[in-house]
């Protein structure tokens, strides 16, 4: 008897579906950093602003590389649903901490993922996700120095302001 | 001189049930379901969806339903030729049936990847 499963597509049932669990998580991000955007450019944030609309391009560039991987594979690639994003924030600081965690919930849901494939040893979805490990590695770094800028600059007096003009100098430039 | 050609498609039990069976073709690359009193073939799009649709049946919460809707559900698939009209007890060996053919699938699968990996 032939191996239909495997003639018809390269990953398996549970990796398809782990992959269009993902596929809705970068789009969550997406909208999650193009709200982030607008609460930052309502109350005067204009380059923490920019940062966010440039996260929320580059997640969407996320979402359509899974998406297009399922469909390569043979499998059958979900367009998400994404609803209830948070669009009013308390404090600037707030929208950072909650950015980091996002990415750290996205580096975890990757993980997931990989683990699973050493499992069923599928070696062609680890090595496609080899680059969002790497991409991760940026993400949380960028995110946590954000925070970080709260610490060693303060929030006092014109500290926000400083904050502000810093985010948009964030750069990851690791050769490692 | 006359050649009578003879197409005899091969078919494989994958799993049976006292409900019904399950079979596949290698030259078609399909699957026969043999249930509810018809032979209906399916690609492996469908079949993916047929087992989707099966499953996503709240079973309990139909045993559970006290009110006179008569309990049959309609499984009908987008894109296929076939659409059942099944009682719960119905749905329940359906299930039971594609619960059954998956495993004997992935089994396959997994046969399929070890004798590769020993001859080669
Ligand atoms: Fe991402
Ligand atoms: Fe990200």
């Amino acid at each position: 008897m032939k191996d239909l499963l495997r003639i018809k597509s390269l990953i398996s049932t549970e990796i398809e579906g782990l992959l269009n669990q993902q596929v809705k998580k970068e789009a969550l991000s997406s909208s999650i950093y193009l709200s982030m955007a607008s609460w930052c450019n309502r109350n005067g944030y204009d380059f923490s602003s920019d940062y966010f609309f440039k996260q929320a391009e580059e997640e969407r560039h996320h979402q359509l590389k899974f998406y297009k991987y399922i469909l390569d594979m043979g499998g059958n690639a979900i367009s998400p649903e994404v609803t209830g994003i948070k669009q009013e924030y308390n404090s600037f600081r707030e929208v950072f901490e909650e950015a980091l965690d996002q990415e750290i919930s996205v580096t975890q849901s990757i993980k997931n993922i990989y683990a699973r494939c050493m499992k069923e040893q599928d070696f062609v979805t680890m090595e496609f996700l080899n680059w969002f490990l790497k991409e991760q590695r940026e993400e949380e770094y960028k995110a946590r120095r954000a925070l970080e800028l709260f610490e060693v600059i303060g929030e006092e007096g014109t500290g926000r302001w400083q904050i502000d003009k810093h985010v948009g100098q964030i750069k990851y430039d690791s050769e490692a | 001189m006359i050649t009578t050609t003879t197409t005899t498609t091969h078919w494989t039990d994958v799993f049976k049930t006292s409900a019904g069976a399950i079979y596949q073709c290698d030259t078609e690359r399909c699957w026969y379901v043999d249930f509810g009193g018809k032979v209906a073939k399916f690609d492996y799009r469908c079949l993916l969806k047929l087992r989707k649709s099966v499953y996503h049946i709240d079973i309990e919460q139909a045993l559970l339903n006290t009110t006179k809707d008569p309990d049959v559900e309609i499984i009908f698939i987008c894109a296929c030729d076939h659409c059942y009209v099944l009682s719960l007890l119905q749905i329940i060996a359906l299930k039971e049936l594609l619960e059954g053919t998956f495993v004997m699938l992935e089994l396959n699968h997994i046969l399929h990847e070890r004798l590769c990996s020993i001859a080669s």
